[in-house]
C-alpha cells in the first residue's frame, strides 16, 4: 500500500518529504486521502515540487480538515455495504424514490428570437457560477473590461469557434454578454495543448492568460469540473439499459426476454441470480422503442409499424417484471416525442400501456432521480454524434471518455447547430447542476463504462442487433450486454 | 452567299461596332472582350490555350481518330516539351506545365464549352511521398461537376497520363489518408447532397489505394472531418471536387475509364473491373420484356401530380416517331391531353419510367388525346381543344391519357431495348402498302386525312383485301380485359342487338358490362338511362367479337379473341409508360436578387432596394472600389479614362474610398442624356478581383430602359430549352418576305417559299424566341440604341420599333456551367414559354430538352458590355459567362446526344415489328436514318424529317396549372383531383407520396433545424452560427431567426388536411401527429397551456 502512495506521487511529478511521508501513511483511508492531496495540489495549479509537512497543514486546514477527522474516512477496503438481506427477493423493501430533475410539461419556449438569447444566457450563467467558485478564477473581469497591460488575464466565457493557425496554434474566440476576445493557445504549451483539443463550441470555460495584442495567451484553460466524490452506501442493485428498439426488425426479443427472466430470478448462475435478487431499479434510458419516420424507408425494418403498437409490445415486455423493481423511463431520439433537447417524458397518449404498469416512473430525457440516495442523471446521449466529429479522438466505441469530458465540462450537449437539436428554453436544462454518482447514457449502441472521480458512468448497449444502417458503417454494437451497479460496484452481465 | 457566311458576316458588323464603342475608352478594355471561335480547337485555345494549341489540335485531329486521344497527346506534347534542350525543368515549371496539359485535355474531351477546365481543377502539385518519392497531384474543384461524371473521371485518367508522361512516381495514401475519403464520401452524402454512386466504404479504399496519381481538392463545404490535420492533405474539410472525380467519376465509370486506358495503353487500371462488373445491369434487362419501374415517382412532390402509374393500363401509349418539335429528349403529346390534366404545358418536364428519366412535353397533334368519361356516363375521343376546354369540368373519368410520341433515337440514346408499339395509323398504312396485293397505282388513298376518316365496313374490307390487321380506329383495348370480360360484353350487345336497326347503331340497357365498354375505349353516348353506340362501332365490336372467347384456355386475350376475330387484332397500347409532372416550363429574363441595373457599388446608402439616386442624396459615401492609377500622371480614380489628364489607367486593387456620387450621378445624367429617373438599381459592393465599377451612365440607361445587369454586365433572357427541326412562318409571326431575306427559299418539300403555312426546315443556328423574351429583347435594344448615341456617341444600330423587327438580329445563347457562347439568330416568336431552336444549337451549349433551361443575350450587348472584369474571383466566378463565341456549329464537334436525332419521314416496318420482340436498338439502326448517318455530309444540315407533323408548336396551354394557382394547398388539391379521375393513378398512393416523399421530410427536416438554426442581422446582413450572448449584431442592429416558424409549419395544416380526408396509411398518420406534437412543443409554451387552462378551471 505503502508503494501505491509513492508510485501515486510519482506520477503526479511530487516529491514528498519523509515526515509527510509518514503523516500520510497513518491516515487510515491513506490512498484516497492521497488521491484527493494530489488532485488538490493539480487542481489549484500550484507549482508544488516538493510536499512539505507545512503544505499537508494547509490543506488539512483549508478543507476544515483535522486529522481527528481524517481518521473517520471509511476505510477502503472495509465493507461498505451492509450483508445481503437473506430473503429471496427484497419485495416491500419501500422504495426511497424521487425525481430530482424532469422538464416535462416545462416547455417555456414560444420558438422567439428573444427564446433563443435567454436560453444561451442561461447556460451561460449556471456554468459561471459553478467556475465563479473557482479559486483560480475569483477575480477574473468582463472581456470589455481587460486592459491592455495587465499582467494576469482571467476571463469566464462562451467558445464561439475553434480555429487552428497554419502554425497550428489554437485560437479560440471567446463571448461573454458585454463582448468577445480571440484567445491562443501555443502549439507547444503541452498539456495546456491538449486540452485546448477538447475544446468544443458553446462550452462555458474560464482561461487565465495573458495579453499580446489583440490576443489573450493563454496560460490555464479552467472547465467547470466535478470534485471527486465520496462513495455512498448502496444496498441495492440497479439495472441499466437502453435503445431496446421495440418493434424493429433486428430487436433481440429472445435475449431480452432472457434479461427478464434474469430479473425475475430464473436465469442465469447463482452468482448472477444473487444480482438479480438485489435489483431494486431498472433504468431505460430512451429509444425502447423504434419508433415511426426516424429515418427514410424506417417501415421497411420494422416488424410493428403502429406505434401505440410499439408501446404495447413494450409494455407487454416489460409487464413481465416483477412488480417490486421500479422502472424509470427516459425518451430517446426514436421516442415519440420531440426530438430538441430536452426531451418531455413518453407521452401517455402513445405510451398509455406503460403508464399503466404500476411500477413504471416517467422522466424526462435529460433526468435526474434518486434512486435510494443514489442520485442518477439520465441522458440519452444524442450529442456523442457531435463530441465524436469534433473532438480528436473520440468516438462512439469509447463513449466513457465522451462522458468524462462532459462531466468536466458540466455539460450534457454543449455544441450548438450540429446533429442535435436544443429547444431554446428559459433555463438551459442540460447544464449538469448537480454532481450525480451515476451517469447513465445509450444511443450509440455499445457499452462503455469508467469511473470517474467516483462517478459511475455507465453507457447500456443495446438489445438491437447490427441494423442496415450500422453494416454499411462497420458499426458493431454490443448487443444484450447490461451494466449493473451492484452494491456500489459494477457488473457486466451477458444475454446475448 | 452561304448561312454560315452570312452569319459570320453579320457578325463581324457588330464587332465592328463594338470595338468602334470600345475605342471610346469608357471601359477597361478597348477592346470587345468575347473572342470568336470558329470550331472546338478555337474554343479549346481561347478557353484554357496554350496559344497555337489549336493549330495542334487540328493536325492531330487528321491523325487520331478520337478525341480522347487527340486530348491524351496534346497533354504529353505540353508536359514533355522541355524549357531548354537537354535540361531538365525545376519544379515549379513541370507544375506549370503539367497544369496547363491537364486544364488543355480536359477542354478538348468537354468541346471546349463546359467551364470546368477552368474551374474544375483547383491547380496540380508535385508532391513527395513519405519514402521520398515524387508523385503527381491534382486538385479538384466544386465545379468539376459541369463537367460530367465522365469528364472527371478521364481528368484523373488524364492526370495519371500526365505522371507517367512526367515520370513520376505513384501516389502512395497512409491508411489515415485512404479513411479520411471513406470518412468525406460519408459526411458528403449525410450532409451536403446524395452522389449519383455512392461507393461503399471498401471501394473507396480500394479505389484511393490504386488510383496512381493523388486526387484532392480545396475544401468545398464548412463541414469538417475528424482525420483532421493530415500533413499532405492541406483542409480539414470535405474535398466535394475530389469526392465526385472518385465517386461519380473514376468508380461509377469504371468501364468507360478502363476501355480508354487499355486503348492509350496506361496499364494498372485492371483493378476497376471489379466496378465495372457491379454496374451494368444485369442480363434479363436486355432480354424479353422490362418490369415495372417505379423510380420515377419514388419522389412526389406537392403540386406535382403524378399522371400515371408504370406500365398502369390507361396511361400514357407508347408510339414512334419524331414530330417537328421533339427529339433531344422532348417528346410529342397531345395539345387535348395537356387541355384535359392542366399540367401540362408546352415545355412543362416530365419525369418518366422510360426510356429515360425525363422529358419536356412539346405539342403534336397528330398522335392520340384522351378518351374520357363525362358525367352523363359519355364516353368519348376528344377531338378538338375547344372541345376539350369545354368537357373539361365535366370529366368524371380519364380513361386513356392518350400518347407519348417518342423517337427511337431516345431508345437510342438510352441504350433502352424498344418496347412493343402502339398499334397505330402509320403502322397501318405500312402494313398494307407492304402487303403483296397492293400496288400504288390501284391502292386505295392512304393519305393520312382519308384513313383517318374511314367508315368500318372499309376497314373490315381492307384488312380482308391486302390480309392486314384490323385499322387501329376500330381496334380496342381488348388486351386491358379478360376474356371473361369480353363474352359478358359479347353477350350483352347480341342481346339487343338486332341486324336490321344496326344503321342506327345500337341502344343498349344500362347495364355493368358498360365499364367493360369504357375500359375498352369505345366511345358511346348515355340518354334516357340507354348507352348508345354508334353504328361504326358497333359494326366492329359485333364484326369482331363473332364468337364468344375460350375462355378455358391458359392464353392471352387478344389470342383468345384472335380465335374468333375474321381478322386479325392487333394489340393497341401494348406500352403504357408511367409519368409524372416535374419541373414546369420557364421563361423569364434573369434578375440577380436584388436587381441591379448597373454594378456600381453604394454599400448600404441605397437602403433596402439598393436605389443610387437615394444613395446620391447623401452627398458623398464611402464605398470599397478600384483604384486605377493614370499610366500617365499617377493620379488614381476608379474609371478607365484618367480624368485629369485623360490617358488610360490600370487597376491596382481596390480600396475604401470617399466618392462623390450626388456630383458623379449629376455627371452621368448628362452624358447619358437622361434628366432624371425615380429609380437607378446599384449593388452593395462589387464581387470582383479588383472591384472596378461599371460607368453609371450604363446603369442611368438600363433603369431608363427597365432592363437588368447580370453580374458580369450582360442582359439575360432564360428559358426552358426545346427542340425544332421545322417551323411554319405564320405559327412564329414571320412573313415568307422577311424568310427569304434571311435565305430561306424552299420549304422542307422542296417547292419554293411563297406563302405562310409552308412548312421550312429550320437552319441550324436559327432559334424561335418566346413573346415574353421579345419584348424584354426591345427594350434591351433601346438601352443599346441609347447607349451607342448618347455615350459612346455613335449611330443607333437597332432601332427596333416593333417585334418583327428582331428577326434576323443576331443573340449568344449560354447554359450554366459553361464558358463558351453559341452564336444564334432570332428567327421567329413562339407564346408558349419555351425557346424553340435546333437541335444541334441546344447541344452545343450542352444542353438537352428534358427541362433544362438556359439564356440569351443580345450579341452587341455582350460585346459591348461583358467584360471579364467584373467575374467574381471567387471559385466558379466563370461559369456561366461567355469567355469565348462560337460562331459556327460544327455537328460533329458538339456533344453525340443530338447524333441520335432521327430523320425519317415514315418509319420502316421493321422498327414497328422487331419492336413487339424488345429488339436493341442497335438490331436495327441498319433501317434507321438519322442524324449520325449524315455526319460530316451536306445532308447534316437539311433534309432531317419529321415522322409526325404538328399543326401549331404552341397549341395546349401555355402555362401548367402549378404555376398559376398561387398556394401550395390549392396546388395539392389540383394534384389529388387529379389523380382521382386519371385511371392510370391510385389517389390514395399520390396523396401518400405527396406527404411521404414531400411534407413528412420536409417539416421533419425544418423543425430539426429550427432548433439548430442560424441567426442574421437585420440591417448588415451578418450571420452568426449562433446567437450572441448580447443577443444583438456587432453593428448593434436586431438578429432574426433564419428559419422562420412558418416554414417550419408550412405543410403541417395541409397534411392533416389529407390525412383526414383520405384512408391513408396509419403510418403516416401517425407520423404527422408525432411530427405535430413535436412541433406545438416548439412554439408553444406549456404554461401558456396551463393557464388557458387555469381560467376554464
Amino acid at each position: 500500500m505503502s508503494d501505491d502512495i509513492i508510485l501515486k506521487f510519482t506520477n503526479a511529478n511530487i516529491l514528498i518529504n519523509d515526515k509527510a511521508y509518514e503523516r500520510i501513511i497513518t491516515q487510515e483511508n491513506s490512498i484516497k486521502f492521497t488521491e484527493s492531496l494530489i488532485e488538490d495540489i493539480v487542481y489549484s495549479n500550484q507549482n508544488i515540487i516538493v510536499l512539505t509537512e507545512e503544505i499537508l497543514d494547509q490543506y488539512l486546514e483549508k478543507n476544515g480538515l483535522k486529522e481527528e477527522i481524517n481518521n473517520e474516512i471509511i476505510p477502503e477496503n472495509a465493507d461498505i455495504n451492509p450483508p445481503v438481506s437473506q430473503s429471496k427477493f427484497q419485495t416491500g423493501m419501500p422504495f426511497d424514490f424521487h425525481v430530482i430533475q424532469d422538464t416535462t410539461k416545462k416547455s417555456y419556449t414560444s420558438g422567439e428570437v428573444k427564446d433563443f438569447i435567454t436560453y444561451f444566457n442561461s447556460r451561460y450563467e449556471q456554468l459561471h457560477n459553478i467556475l465563479n467558485k473557482r479559486r483560480e478564477l475569483k477575480d477574473h473581469r468582463p472581456i470589455n473590461k481587460i486592459g491592455k497591460s495587465e499582467e494576469v488575464i482571467k476571463i469566464i466565457g462562451m467558445v464561439n469557434d475553434i480555429k487552428n493557425t497554419k502554425n497550428s496554434h489554437k485560437i479560440i474566440e471567446l463571448e461573454d454578454e458585454t463582448g468577445s476576445t480571440s484567445v491562443l493557445v501555443h502549439n507547444e504549451s503541452g498539456q495546456l495543448y491538449e486540452k485546448a483539443e477538447k475544446i468544443v463550441r458553446d462550452e462555458v470555460i474560464g482561461i487565465i492568460g495573458s495579453k499580446k495584442g489583440t490576443l489573450v495567451i493563454a496560460s490555464d484553460i479552467i472547465q467547470p469540473g466535478v470534485p471527486r466524490i465520496g462513495e455512498k452506501p448502496m444496498d441495492f442493485g440497479a439495472v441499466f439499459i437502453s435503445d431496446v428498439h421495440i418493434g424493429s426488425s433486428t430487436f433481440l426479443e429472445d435475449a431480452f426476454n432472457r434479461f427478464i427472466k434474469w430479473i425475475n430470478g430464473d436465469f442465469g448462475d447463482d452468482n448472477q441470480q444473487e444480482i438479480a435478487n438485489d435489483v431494486k431499479y431498472l433504468v431505460l434510458g430512451g429509444d425502447t422503442v423504434d419508433g415511426i419516420g426516424i429515418y427514410p424507408n424506417q417501415e421497411k425494418e420494422l416488424t410493428i409499424k403502429d406505434i401505440y403498437e410499439q408501446y404495447d409490445e413494450a409494455a407487454r415486455l416489460l409487464g413481465d417484471i416483477r412488480s417490486d423493481i421500479k422502472i424509470v423511463i427516459a425518451p430517446g431520439n426514436h421516442d415519440a416525442v420531440r426530438l430538441a433537447e430536452p426531451q418531455p417524458a413518453l407521452p401517455e397518449t402513445y405510451a398509455k400501456s406503460l403508464y399503466e404498469l404500476k411500477n413504471a416512473e416517467f422522466v424526462s430525457n435529460p433526468g435526474v432521480v434518486s434512486l435510494d440516495g443514489i442520485n442518477t442523471l439520465i441522458y440519452h446521449g444524442r450529442s456523442f454524434d457531435d463530441m465524436a466529429m469534433s473532438v480528436k479522438g473520440f468516438s462512439h466505441q469509447r463513449t466513457d471518455l465522451v462522458m468524462t469530458e462532459l462531466i468536466e465540462k458540466r455539460h450534457l450537449a454543449p455544441i450548438y447547430g450540429e446533429r442535435t437539436p436544443l429547444a431554446s428554453e428559459y433555463e438551459d436544462h442540460l447544464v449538469i447542476k448537480e454532481v450525480p454518482d451515476i451517469f447513465h447514457t445509450g444511443h450509440v449502441h455499445i457499452n462503455a463504462y469508467k469511473r470517474h472521480k467516483g462517478i459511475h458512468l455507465i453507457n447500456s448497449g443495446t438489445f438491437q442487433s447490427q441494423t442496415e444502417f450500422q453494416k454499411i458503417y462497420n458499426i458493431v454494437p454490443t448487443c444484450a450486454e447490461v451494466p449493473v451497479i451492484h452494491r456500489g460496484s459494477f457488473k457486466l452481465l451477458k444475454f446475448a | 452567299m452561304g448561312y454560315f457566311e452570312t452569319l459570320e458576316e453579320e457578325t463581324e458588323k457588330l464587332y465592328a461596332i463594338a470595338r468602334k464603342a470600345r475605342l471610346k475608352g469608357n471601359d477597361m478594355e478597348m477592346e470587345p472582350e468575347i473572342p470568336l471561335a470558329k470550331d472546338l480547337s478555337e474554343r479549346v485555345e481561347g478557353l484554357v490555350g496554350p496559344k497555337g494549341v489549336a493549330k495542334r489540335i487540328k493536325e492531330l485531329e487528321k491523325e487520331w481518330s478520337s478525341r480522347e486521344e487527340v486530348a491524351f497527346q496534346v497533354a504529353r506534347e505540353i508536359v514533355i516539351t522541355p524549357d531548354e534542350e537537354g535540361k531538365e525543368d525545376p519544379i515549379e515549371v513541370k507544375e506549370l506545365k503539367a497544369d496547363q496539359a491537364l486544364r488543355t485535355a480536359l477542354a478538348i474531351l468537354t468541346e471546349g464549352v463546359v467551364a470546368a477546365p477552368l474551374e474544375g481543377i483547383a491547380k496540380v502539385k508535385i508532391k513527395q511521398n513519405f519514402d521520398s518519392t515524387w508523385y503527381f497531384a491534382v486538385y479538384f474543384a466544386g465545379p468539376i461537376r459541369s463537367a460530367g461524371g465522365t469528364a472527371a473521371a478521364m481528368a484523373v485518367l488524364i492526370g495519371e497520363y500526365i505522371r507517367l508522361s512526367a515520370g513520376l512516381d505513384v501516389y502512395k495514401p497512409t491508411d489515415m489518408e485512404i479513411e479520411r475519403y471513406v470518412e468525406e464520401v460519408e459526411l458528403y452524402e449525410s450532409e451536403v447532397t446524395n452522389l449519383q454512386y455512392s461507393p461503399t466504404p471498401d471501394e473507396v479504399r480500394l479505389a484511393v489505394k490504386s488510383i496512381p496519381v493523388e486526387v484532392t481538392g480545396e475544401a468545398t463545404d464548412q463541414i469538417e472531418v475528424s482525420h483532421r490535420d493530415l500533413e499532405r492533405v492541406e483542409t480539414n474539410s470535405i474535398r466535394g471536387g475530389a469526392l465526385l472525380a472518385i465517386a461519380e467519376g473514376v468508380i461509377q465509370k469504371a468501364p468507360k475509364v478502363m476501355k480508354y486506358a487499355s486503348k492509350l495503353k496506361i496499364d494498372g487500371w485492371d483493378w476497376l473491373d471489379k466496378f465495372s462488373k457491379g454496374n451494368t445491369k444485369s442480363d434479363d434487362e436486355d432480354k424479353g420484356a422490362p418490369k415495372v419501374n417505379d423510380k420515377y415517382m419514388r419522389d412526389i412532390i406537392g403540386g406535382r401530380p403524378v399522371l400515371s402509374y408504370p406500365m398502369a393500363k390507361g396511361g400514357f401509349r407508347l408510339r414512334y416517331g419524331r414530330s417537328r418539335n421533339s427529339g433531344l429528349a422532348a417528346m410529342g403529346i397531345s395539345p387535348l391531353t395537356m387541355e384535359i390534366v392542366e399540367f401540362l404545358a408546352v415545355g412543362t418536364q416530365m419525369k418518366i419510367e422510360r426510356p429515360g428519366k425525363g422529358m419536356c412535353v412539346v405539342p403534336c397533334d397528330t398522335i392520340d388525346g384522351p378518351i374520357v368519361k363525362l358525367r352523363n356516363g359519355d364516353v368519348i375521343k376528344v377531338e378538338s381543344i375547344a372541345q376539350a376546354k369545354e368537357i373539361r369540368k365535366d370529366v368524371t373519368e380519364i380513361l386513356f391519357l392518350g400518347d407519348i410520341l417518342v423517337a427511337f433515337g431516345e431508345f437510342l440514346r438510352n441504350n433502352h431495348v424498344l418496347l412493343p408499339s402502339a398499334w397505330c395509323e402509320e403502322w397501318w398504312v405500312k402494313t398494307v402498302q407492304e402487303s403483296e396485293e397492293y400496288s400504288e397505282d390501284t391502292g386505295p388513298d392512304l393519305s393520312l386525312e382519308t384513313i383517318n376518316d374511314i367508315s368500318s365496313e372499309e376497314a373490315f374490307e381492307l384488312s380482308r383485301k391486302y390480309n392486314v390487321p384490323l385499322h387501329p380506329e376500330y381496334t380496342y383495348f381488348y388486351h386491358d380485359v379478360s376474356c371473361f370480360d369480353l363474352n359478358t360484353l359479347r353477350s350483352w350487345l347480341y342481346k339487343n342487338y338486332d341486324e336490321s336497326s344496326i344503321e342506327n347503331g345500337l341502344i343498349l340497357d344500362m347495364e355493368p358490362p358498360k365499364r367493360i365498354l369504357e375500359v375498352i375505349g369505345v366511345p358511346h353516348s348515355v340518354q334516357d338511362n340507354k348507352v348508345i353506340i354508334n353504328h361504326d362501332h358497333t359494326n366492329a365490336l359485333i364484326s369482331t367479337l363473332a364468337e364468344p372467347l375460350d375462355a378455358q384456355k391458359d392464353i392471352t386475350t387478344l389470342e383468345a379473341l384472335n380465335e374468333v376475330s375474321p381478322v386479325k387484332i392487333m394489340a393497341k397500347a401494348p406500352t403504357y409508360i408511367g409519368t409524372r409532372v416535374g419541373r414546369p416550363e420557364k421563361t423569364k429574363e434573369r434578375k440577380m436578387k436584388p436587381a441591379p441595373h448597373g454594378l456600381f457599388p453604394i454599400g448600404t446608402n441605397g437602403g433596402s432596394r439598393r436605389n443610387i439616386i437615394e444613395a446620391a442624396k447623401k452627398g458623398s459615401i464611402f464605398v470599397d472600389i478600384s483604384r486605377c492609377k493614370c499610366t500617365e500622371c499617377g493620379v488614381s480614380s476608379f474609371h478607365a479614362k484618367c480624368p485629369v489628364c485623360g490617358a488610360r489607367t490600370e487597376p491596382t486593387g481596390a480600396t475604401k474610398k470617399k466618392i462623390n456620387l450626388a456630383s458623379l450621378l449629376k455627371k452621368a445624367y448628362e452624358n447619358a442624356g437622361v434628366r432624371r429617373l425615380d429609380e437607378i438599381k446599384g449593388v452593395v459592393g462589387m464581387i470582383s478581383e479588383e472591384k472596378y465599377p461599371e460607368p453609371l451612365e450604363k446603369a442611368i440607361l438600363r433603369a431608363k430602359n427597365d432592363v437588368f445587369a447580370f453580374k458580369d454586365a450582360t442582359i439575360r433572357h432564360d428559358s426552358t430549352d426545346l427542340p425544332i427541326t421545322h417551323f411554319i412562318p405564320k405559327e412564329v409571326g414571320v412573313t415568307p418576305e422577311k424568310l427569304i431575306e434571311l435565305g430561306y427559299t424552299h420549304d422542307c418539300y422542296g417547292n419554293p417559299l411563297e406563302r405562310d403555312d409552308q412548312i421550312i426546315e429550320i437552319k441550324i443556328q436559327d432559334i424561335i424566341i418566346s413573346d415574353n423574351c421579345a419584348e424584354y429583347f426591345i427594350r434591351v435594344s433601346k438601352f443599346i440604341d441609347d447607349l451607342l448615341e448618347n455615350y459612346y456617341e455613335l449611330d443607333r444600330f437597332y432601332n427596333i420599333k416593333e417585334v418583327e423587327d428582331l428577326v434576323g438580329h443576331l443573340v449568344v445563347g449560354l447554359a450554366p456551367h459553361t464558358s463558351a457562347g453559341v452564336l444564334g439568330r432570332v428567327v421567329g416568336f413562339t407564346k408558349a414559354a419555351c425557346c424553340y431552336a435546333h437541335p444541334y444549337f441546344h447541344s452545343a451549349k450542352r444542353r438537352n430538352c428534358d427541362s433544362d433551361e438556359d439564356a440569351v443575350m443580345l450579341l452587341l450587348d455582350a460585346l459591348i458590355n461583358f467584360s471579364k472584369i467584373f467575374l467574381p474571383s471567387s471559385r466558379g466566378g466563370k461559369m456561366d459567362a461567355p469567355l469565348v463565341l462560337s460562331s459556327r456549329i460544327d455537328p460533329e464537334e458538339i456533344d453525340d446526344e443530338s447524333h441520335n436525332i432521327d430523320a425519317m419521314a415514315t418509319l420502316p416496318l421493321e422498327l414497328y415489328e422487331k419492336s413487339l420482340g424488345f429488339a436493341k436498338p442497335s438490331d436495327v439502326i441498319s433501317v434507321i436514318d438519322n442524324v449520325k448517318k449524315r455526319l460530316g455530309t451536306e445532308d447534316q444540315y437539311q433534309g432531317l424529317m419529321f415522322s409526325h407533323n404538328t399543326s401549331s408548336i404552341h397549341s395546349g396551354p401555355k402555362l401548367c396549372l402549378y404555376k398559376m394557382l398561387p398556394t401550395m394547398k390549392e396546388k395539392v388539391e389540383e394534384q389529388v383531383k387529379i389523380a382521382e379521375k386519371i385511371r392510370a393513378v391510385d389517389q390514395k398512393g399520390v396523396v401518400e407520396g405527396v406527404l411521404q416523399s414531400h411534407f413528412l421530410p420536409d417539416m421533419a427536416g425544418n423543425s430539426r433545424a429550427f432548433s439548430r438554426q442560424k441567426v442574421r442581422c437585420t440591417k448588415c446582413n451578418k450571420k452568426y452560427r449562433r446567437i450572441p450572448l448580447s443577443g444583438e449584431c456587432t453593428c448593434g442592429s436586431n438578429l432574426i431567426l433564419s428559419i422562420s416558424k412558418g416554414s417550419v409549419v408550412k405543410y403541417l395544416e395541409i397534411s392533416k388536411e389529407l390525412a383526414k380526408r383520405y384512408p391513408i396509411d396509419t403510418y403516416l398518420v401517425q407520423r404527422i401527429e408525432i411530427l405535430e406534437s413535436g412541433i406545438n412543443s416548439l412554439f408553444e409554451s406549456d404554461k401558456s397551456k396551463q393557464s388557458s387552462l387555469d381560467v376554464f378551471l
